[in-house]
């Protein structure tokens, strides 16, 4: 082994692991020792994680560079994560261009929301919860960017999920975001299904489910590889909140400002784009699965343009001028133009991300820029009820709300009426532990 | 405003109980405009005609908000001293008179029941944690077994306690949700927000709701005409809006039509009406605010309430009929009312805790407790109940106001015993007049000690000129007054002659670079702009906002330097002045500039009011005030009340301008106050969040003041400095040991910071206001609470400059400490709670998150150190003087009587004290006391973050008062 590639271990290892370690660390400080956090306390481990994180990364791209030593790049095994007799899961990281790139630019969006956040964020109750789940989400970017194999992939995207609805229901003292969180829960859980046996697909087919194995995929019956590309578009279409699942990301408005920057201006968007970027061999293969990402793509893209077009608050215009771009990138993955997705991809992150943490402003910036004056569109002058139409469409969001509604109304009524029981025990045992005391 | 401040009232006699109902809203919907301009007023307006307490209690109950803080927020209080028991225990024997002393139980009177119910928590409703430290051993019976036993033992036999049902259930939702249904204002919200915010959009949607010209209910139902379609929750409503669009049906016809299609008829009308009116208040108060002040809707359709409540009444019936029929309930509201479900039983151990606290204080045994007649213990049940909840906050919240009244009280008139310097002819230094708001004390107070020569006064921050001001790269006029008054005059900011050149080119350059970003700003939201800028500008963006971020002063300067060297500011002068009346007069519009006779008004009522008439300064300096902040939808809320919500320089530079005219001081001169030719006045502009000053026209300052000048500006230097480390030690991100130097710098971080909701803390502190002579307060340390309006009874012969101060300030005052109260004792109701959700909605508010109500007052933030109370208002006045004055101005009169704010007369002459009580003047006879003292402010308030009761400051005191033994050092 040479110096360069045990660098480049130890740099892999440091930025998946040091935003883990201080979230752990907070997280026992508080939990077993019931110790309070001081907010300088908390910013400066979650702050020192975060930049160890962005360090190591550096240290990374060096390696691959060749700056410290041979060039480094392909799998970096770290031994096995799981292992049932002959059965094993490898804990194994991946260094190329696409890796290196998107764990830069999380780490580095990440430590900049991080820093804005600290000043934000003062004060407020939720302080500690806020740099806890940010450091979580720090460990789940960093592990799907750097992962080798589909199984580690799989745990830094829940961790991602988790902490994006964690987010979403931040001030969950009120109704709407605990609502909004759990319609962002559910339409995750549905669509990681997609990714989940997905996995298992892989690696009943290939035999492994390592990234650089998919390249095996050519050879695999095309019903096999287009039922494997489809899941993981399903999968990506759900984290990316593209159609019929984009009824979740303008809920996701409900978080500190920060926070939708991060996740919906910036990151968590664009995790589903990067699966299919990483599991390209498979979806290569399937032309099924990439018409399928084209047409969805655009007609999300379409769809999120009608809609900014008629939305009249400063985030939610924005999350959908987001998913309008993230369309154009899901199509062009689908027409295999990757290295022009990647880069529209890193481009528009940062596009998004300082006009999200700058949307509280825009009162400020009309009265500085002067009133826009409206032009009537086209339509509006060929078909105005035409226009009316597409304008109710476009408000309503084409009712998708009302679709995951339908689709989650059996599991609340349920749980709903669980609710009820449990209420009803509840009270009958504080009533008996009341009186007999 | 006012025209609309009894319309609840003025209209309730109307037949018509949807008439009354829609009246009654538009009285009790928060009367707040759209936010680009923030007007600070009193958040129950509409109440204001009855007495505090009644108005805030009503005003509450209608809105389901808190009036006062919470009972466990006053027992904090209690806890570290804020009020003392005896305060407490005073105010209740105010409220009860002669019945306090009525024995309720043997041993115990009324006034010891009410105590002990209102400074401890014997009627705790808490069961589960009562049960819980009864069985861990460490509540207080376990101590005392027998009389613990003794008293569950006597609750077990009854009477019980029955307390009142204080549910409002008007509404079928109120209903569904009691019953434990699904709530279905969450669908109709959810449509209803949407639908206004398109409607009410003043410019952020690219494109405008369709047949918003037509009228709210026009729009919605002919969209449904065209087929657009229903939320799942509200299906059919679609048709029903065909229907009303066919028939092309008025608002009010649809309002009766659905409260019969929804059973609601008779006297169950008007309270089912007002229920749904203030069950959506942000989004309902606009369209009701809006159809009372249409200009505040400038190119957008007639709004009115009706139109919106017949819209939300058709989209409610559908949810409710839905909800109902799921959940086999009955949709006629004359059967569902009866449905309430009872209200869950009292838990014994609460009686019984309840019982034990009264028993233990009226020293009663087992055996007595026991003895305990069924009469005896539903009577003691009655006068528990009797003693609500809200009056005991409402006695809470008098001892609250009364403890800091009397410190407050005490040190004026300790301070006002000082003796006074026999004045000794010397001219003074430099004069500062600033606006009354209480955060320029800090400021006044460090000029004062730099030198008994500097001389500080206080008055409305538009210095007397009411204007619709056009700055230079203004888009269009904005009135700079109060807002009751309408500005009878317009003034320009202009380039000189010799910067028409430069101006015109800046002009050029600016207009293209932001139409450029204004276009940039669009495009980037669009498809094909969106792709084409993340590319072209994305990776720019990125380490802007990486640097805006990381250094967030010195790249915000950097950047106004790259650009003022790019593009400089011409220099300027206002056209404040105007030669005749016919010239210069905008077509139809209001003249440009003040004529000679207008400008000599202004100047001798602006120095009469501050009894600045003689011993001018050399250099008067003239300070407005406003605020800058990034990231902030409710900067205006920082800026100067007296300039209606905008900055008060315009107004300061126009009177300077004004004051400076030989032929102006000639008028002046020839009314009586003669100004010296060798005195300057100077306009400027304090920011108080930024703690920087503009000044204004210094080109045209004469050479000989030049070093006259050059002192009052440095000594600015030092007080702005000072005041930014007296602010400073307000927030918990800056260290107490701050220098002067670097609170500047963390102050202007602040106030160009993108992540900070906290620029500054506004009124937060506000809590006192002062009319009187600066020479009674000079050198006492306020804590930057109070408002300081300079006023010389000496030279009012008649009241009437007394009358035009109080009409004045009165009203600002009140309503800025009134909505800093409602703010702070329900943030969530009257105030808009947190900053850090908020969403910029149409450019007319703020929502929670991607859809939520819209919300009004204050974001927690910027009331989170804030002490609710009533303005104390100090006036240096006899008492006759004072209600002479109430007899003339109806607002002053209603805001005193009714008790709105506190009024304290201090006699002139004799420094007597009458608080005004109870419907008359009262004496006050304040505790001669001995005040800390300190050489300079800072030793006293860098010591803590806390609020600071008064200290007299040493350096700022008259010499013959700074002897030793007057007061012990701090």
């Amino acid at each position: 082994m040479t110096d360069s590639v045990l660098v480049v271990r130890i740099a892999l290892a440091l930025a998946i692991l040091a935003p883990l370690v201080s979230v752990l660390l907070i997280g026992m400080r508080v939990l077993l020792w019931r110790r309070t956090t001081s907010e300088r306390f908390v910013t400066a481990v979650v702050h020192s994680g975060l930049l160890v994180s962005i360090g190591a990364g550096a240290m990374v791209l060096a390696g691959y560079l060749g700056l410290i030593g041979a060039p480094v790049s392909g799998d970096i095994e770290f031994g096995d994560w799981l292992r049932l007799r002959d059965f094993r899961i490898p804990a194994v990281l991946l260094v190329d261009r696409i890796s290196i790139t998107i764990a830069l630019f999380a780490s580095v969006l990440t430590a900049l929301v991080a820093r804005f956040s600290r000043t934000y964020l003062h004060k407020e109750p939720g302080f500690t919860r806020f740099f806890t789940l940010l450091g979580l989400f720090a460990t789940g970017t960093q592990l799907v960017a750097l992962a080798g194999a589909l199984e580690l992939f799989f745990a830094g995207w829940e961790l991602i999920g988790i902490s994006s609805a964690f987010f979403i229901g931040f001030f969950h003292e009120r109704d709407e975001p605990v609502r909004s969180s759990v319609r962002a829960f559910a339409t995750y859980r549905f669509s990681d299904a997609g990714l989940l046996i997905a996995t298992v697909m892989t690696f009943e087919a290939l035999g492994s489910a390592r990234f650089s194995a998919l390249g095996g995929a050519s050879t695999l019956p095309a019903m096999q590889s287009t039922a494997i590309a489809l899941l993981f578009l399903l999968s990506a279409m759900g984290k990316s909140a593209q159609l019929p699942f984009s009824g979740w990301l303008p809920r996701a408005m409900e978080g500190p400002t920060p926070s939708s920057a991060l996740f919906y201006g910036a990151v968590s968007i664009h995790a589903g784009l990067f699966l299919l970027l990483r599991v390209w061999p498979i979806l290569d293969v399937s032309l099924i699965a990439r018409t399928m990402a084209v047409i969805v793509g655009l007609s999300t893209a379409v769809y999120a343009a009608a809609v900014v077009r008629v939305h009249t608050d400063a985030k939610g215009a924005l999350a959908h001028a987001t998913l309008a771009q993230v369309g154009l990138i899901l199509a062009e993955i689908g027409m295999g133009w990757t290295t022009l997705a990647l880069a529209h991809l890193v481009c528009h992150a940062f596009l998004r991300l300082g006009q999200y943490l700058k949307a509280p402003n825009m009162i400020h910036d009309s009265h500085r820029l002067g009133h826009t004056h409206r032009r009537p569109s086209w339509l509006e002058r060929r078909s105005p009820r035409l226009a009316a139409r597409v304008y109710a469409a476009s408000v309503h969001r084409l009712r998708l709300d009302d679709l995951i509604d339908a689709m989650l109304s059996p599991i609340l009524g349920t749980a709903r009426v669980l609710d009820r029981v449990d209420q009803r025990v509840r009270r009958a045992l504080s009533i008996e532990s009341g009186a007999d005391s | 405003m006012s025209s609309t401040a009894h319309h609840g009232t003025a209209d309730a006699h109307e037949a018509d109980p949807v008439s009354r109902a829609l009246a009654a809203a538009h009285g009790i919907l928060p009367d707040q405009g759209p936010i680009g301009v923030f007007i600070h007023h009193n958040t129950l307006h509409a109440f204001q005609h009855l007495p505090f307490h009644e108005g805030v209690q009503a005003g509450a109950a209608a809105l389901g908000a808190r009036p006062y803080l919470s009972l466990r927020e006053f027992r904090a209080a209690l806890a570290v001293g804020r009020v003392a028991d005896s305060d407490v225990r005073h105010e209740i024997d105010r409220a009860l008179g002669d019945r306090a002393r009525e024995l309720v139980l043997p041993g115990l009177s009324r006034g010891a029941l009410w105590a002990e119910l209102t400074l401890t928590d014997a009627d705790s409703d808490d069961a589960a944690a009562l049960a819980y430290l009864l069985r861990a051993g460490s509540a207080r019976p376990c101590r005392e077994p027998a009389r613990w036993a003794a008293c569950v033992e006597r609750v077990a036999r009854g009477p019980r306690l029955t307390p009142h049902d204080t549910r409002r259930l008007p509404r079928h939702r109120d209903m569904l949700v009691a019953l434990g249904q699904a709530d279905t204002d969450v669908a109709v919200h959810g449509e209803l927000i949407r639908l206004s915010s398109g409607f009410l959009d003043q410019g952020q949607a690219q494109v405008s709701a369709p047949y918003r010209e037509k009228g709210f209910l026009r729009a919605v139902s002919e969209s449904y005409a065209d087929g657009a379609s229903p939320p799942r929750a509200c299906r059919g409503v679609d048709d029903d809006m065909r229907a009303v669009f066919a028939a092309n049906e008025p608002p009010t016809a649809v309002i009766h039509r659905m409260l019969s299609a929804l059973g609601v008829v008779g006297d169950a009308v008007e309270p089912f009406l007002l229920a749904t009116a203030l069950a959506l208040p942000g989004w309902t108060g606009m369209f009701a605010r809006l159809q009372r002040h249409p200009e505040e809707h400038p190119d957008g359709a007639a709004v009115s309430l009706e139109e919106f409540l017949a819209v939300r009444l058709l989209l409610e019936h559908r949810a409710v009929r839905r909800a109902c029929a799921s959940a086999g309930l009955p949709h006629d509201w004359s059967a569902l009312r009866h449905l309430a479900p009872p209200l869950p039983l009292r838990h014994p151990v609460l009686d019984a805790w309840l019982l034990f606290s009264l028993a233990t204080s009226a020293q009663l045994d087992a055996a007595a407790i026991l003895a305990l007649t069924d009469v005896a213990l539903a009577t003691l049940w009655d006068e528990g109940v009797a003693c609500t909840d809200i009056a005991r906050r409402q006695i809470f919240q008098e001892a609250y106001e009364r403890s800091y009244r009397t410190v407050i009280l005490d040190a004026v008139a300790a301070r006002r015993a000082l003796p006074d310097d026999a004045p000794t002819g010397e001219r003074p230094r430099g004069q500062f007049v600033f606006c009354i708001d209480e955060r320029e004390e800090s400021i006044r107070r460090a000029l004062e000690e730099q030198h008994p020569g500097y001389i500080t006064f206080g008055t409305a921050g538009f210095f007397g000129v009411a204007i619709d001001y056009m700055g230079l790269d203004d888009h269009a006029v904005a009135a700079h007054c109060p807002v009751v008054v309408t500005p009878a005059h317009e003034v320009h900011e202009q380039p000189v002659y010799t910067a028409l050149a430069r101006h015109e080119l800046r002009q050029r350059v600016r207009d293209r670079w932001l139409g450029w970003e204004r276009r940039a700003a669009v495009a980037s939201r669009t498809l094909s702009g969106g792709a084409g800028l993340s590319f072209l500008l994305g990776p720019l963006s990125g380490l802007k906002t990486l640097a805006r971020v990381a250094a967030p002063r010195s790249s915000l300067q950097w950047g106004q330097r790259l650009v003022s060297r790019l593009s400089p500011v011409p220099t300027t002068r206002l056209s404040a002045f105007r030669v005749d009346d016919s010239a210069r007069i905008v077509d139809g519009g209001k003249p440009v500039g003040f004529s000679l006779d207008e400008s000599v008004d202004r100047v001798t009522a602006v120095l009469t009011n501050l009894g600045l008439v003689r011993d001018f300064a050399p250099i008067i300096v003239f300070l407005g005030h406003g605020s800058t902040s990034l990231n902030n939808p409710h900067e205006s809320a920082h800026d100067c009340g007296a300039c209606g919500g905008r900055r008060g320089g315009a107004n300061a530079r126009v009177f300077a301008d004004m004051a400076n005219r030989p032929d102006v001081r000639e008028g002046v001169r020839r009314r009586g106050i003669h100004i010296p030719n060798d005195t300057w006045f100077v306009g400027a502009l304090h920011d108080t969040a930024s703690d920087s000053v503009r000044y204004y026209d210094l080109e045209t300052l004469p050479t000989s003041l030049v070093s006259a000048f050059e002192e009052v500006f440095g000594a600015l230097e030092i007080a702005r400095r000072e005041d930014a480390r007296e602010r400073s030690r307000r927030f918990d991100d800056a260290p107490l040991d701050l220098t002067p130097d670097a609170a500047l710098l963390h102050v202007e971080a602040r106030s160009s910071h993108l992540a900070q909701p906290r620029p500054e803390y506004g009124h937060c502190t506000n809590a006192i206001c002062i009319v009187g002579r600066r020479q009674l307060t000079r050198g006492l340390h306020l804590d930057r609470r109070a408002f300081l309006v300079s006023y010389d009874p000496g030279v009012d012969e008649h009241d009437t400059v007394l009358e035009r101060i109080l009409a004045a300030v009165g009203p600002v005052g009140a309503g800025i400490s009134l909505e800093y109260y409602f703010s702070s004792v329900d943030n969530e109701t009257f105030g808009c709670g947190t900053k850090l959700p908020h969403n910029v909605t149409g450019l007319i508010g703020v929502m929670n998150g991607h859809q939520s109500d819209l919300r009004t007052g204050l974001p927690r933030q910027m009331v989170e150190i804030h002490e609710p109370m009533r303005l104390l208002l100090i006036v240096d006045a006899s008492p006759e003087s004072l209600l002479t004055v109430a007899s003339r101005q109806a607002e002053v009169a209603e805001l005193v009587t009714k008790q709105w704010v506190q009024l304290v007369a201090v006699h002139p002459e004799t420094g007597a004290m009458s608080l005004f009580q109870d419907g008359g003047f009262v004496p006050y006879h304040p505790q001669p006391m001995l005040l800390p003292v300190v050489e300079r402010s800072p030793d006293w308030h860098m010591q803590s973050r806390a609020h600071l009761p008064p200290a007299l400051v040493r350096s700022a005191l008259p010499l013959s008062a700074v002897g030793p033994r007057l007061h012990h050092s701090a």
